[in-house]
């Protein structure tokens, strides 16, 4: 059982802090969604994880080992990055095959096998040229290294940004099954929470600079309500509980709990207690008031 | 196991009750094999950890049983045993949520009698 861990991880780019003390602890053998609003330190954190960029302060360890310029600990790490079309040169006219041969260097595991019948599923010529691809061919080369890779921990952020709704599905089918199949460990970031919430066996939020929480999918959902109804009686019914995201209309109101261990609403004869979606929960919690 | 998963109810309870309602309809015998967890993860694209959640209710409420390295089977009685539990929560489910409504619009109690014999 390999575990990935952040201690206290603070990192701001000259005046602008964007992690304020981050920890997180990733174990083995579940996917994790990682999600948070744009411009919350979501690449930030993830590139700290992975030693491809200095935290100010703070540790990451892999089963105990710096991953800070150690070869050791980072063999068995993969975060796999957005292609960018133009470089410092100008286009980035390399191909497919030419990421793929860098990607065999870099992670000791990689299957060039699997990279090649991931493209050939999604369509894409090995010879293609990065800088002829759409954003979504771009995301389905991160997708392929990253599976290829076999790493351990296995980092992809926003994999389907660009991808059609037929290509995510696949996505999160090829991501189950490898999961299924290896055990690997699987970080992804995304915006379209709502499809992905069912893959995710845990989800961590990112709200300000720091991990708001970070707990079983399932479980956070069964503990999450929307309580609707008349002011007084919505009150009655959230007494001593915390509740997120009020809104107000006329005589009635809405909000959103997440109940705590042992907690029950209170007796009402008249509101409506809902479900709340993984992206409403978000929103409630990490929306503009939140 | 054809249904859309909706956003209604916990998945992993969601999964439970399409099993149910296979067995109750008879799409799944008594001992018969059940999707395994990879397989229900694979088809609706859910965690494999979710799915598991929802196969175990099961398990634990002696609805099905596991044979050691084969898989997930439906257990001899289940069908009964599931029509037994549905009853007994029917009160809670069906009746409990028709009073209540009933209550909030002034219906009275000979009003919501007469309905149901009236019915059928």
């Amino acid at each position: 059982m390999s575990t990935l861990v952040c201690r206290d991880i603070n990192k701001s780019y000259k005046d602008k802090e964007v992690l304020k003390g981050v920890n997180l602890t990733i174990e083995s053998g579940k996917i994790y969604g990682l999600i948070g609003r744009n411009g919350v330190g979501k690449t930030t954190l993830l590139s700290i994880m992975t030693a491809q960029n200095p935290a100010n302060s703070g540790s990451v360890e892999f089963d105990g080992m710096k991953v800070w310029e150690n070869r050791e600990a980072l063999d068995h790490l993969c975060f796999s990055r957005e292609i960018n079309t133009v470089s410092t040169l100008g286009q980035n006219t390399m191909k497919v095959k030419d990421y793929f041969k860098i990607a065999s260097v870099y992670y000791p595991k990689w299957d060039n096998n699997m990279a090649n019948k991931l493209i050939e599923q999604f369509g894409i010529s090995p010879k293609k040229r990065v800088n002829k691809m759409s954003k979504g061919m771009l995301s389905m080369i991160t997708i392929a290294i990253g599976l290829a890779s076999k790493a351990d921990i296995t980092i992809l952020d926003e994999p389907v940004a660009g991808l059609d709704v037929v290509a995510r599905e696949d996505f999160y089918r090829m991501l189950i099954e490898e999961q299924q199949a290896t055990g690997r460990t699987f970080i992804i970031s995304t915006h379209i929470i709502e499809e992905a919430a069912n893959v995710f066996e845990e989800v961590i939020f990112l709200h300000n600079g720091k991990v708001l929480l970070k707990e079983n999918t399932a479980e956070l959902l069964d503990r999450a309500k929307h309580i609707a109804g008349l002011n007084d009686e919505v009150d009655k019914v959230c007494q001593g509980i915390k509740t997120y995201h009020e809104e107000n209309m006329g005589r009635s109101k809405s909000v959103t709990v997440l109940l705590e261990e042992g907690q029950k609403l209170g007796d009402s004869n008249d509101v409506t207690v809902q479900p709340v979606s993984l992206q409403n929960l978000f929103v409630a919690l990490c929306g503009r008031e939140g | 196991m054809q249904e859309i998963l909706s956003q209604e109810k916990s998945i992993y309870i969601q999964i439970s009750e399409m099993i149910e309602n296979d067995i109750l309809r008879g799409i799944l015998l008594e001992e018969e094999r059940v999707p395994s967890t990879n397989e229900l993860a694979k088809i609706y694209a859910i965690n494999p950890a979710t799915a598991a959640k929802g196969i175990n209710i099961l398990v634990d409420s002696g609805v099905l049983y596991k044979k050691r390295g084969i898989g997930m089977f439906v257990s001899e009685g289940a069908k009964e045993h599931i029509l037994q539990n549905r009853k007994n929560s029917f009160y809670e489910n069906f009746v409990k949520a028709l009073i209540d409504e009933a209550v909030k619009l002034g219906i009275t109690k000979e009003e919501l009698t007469h309905m149901i014999m009236e019915e059928r």
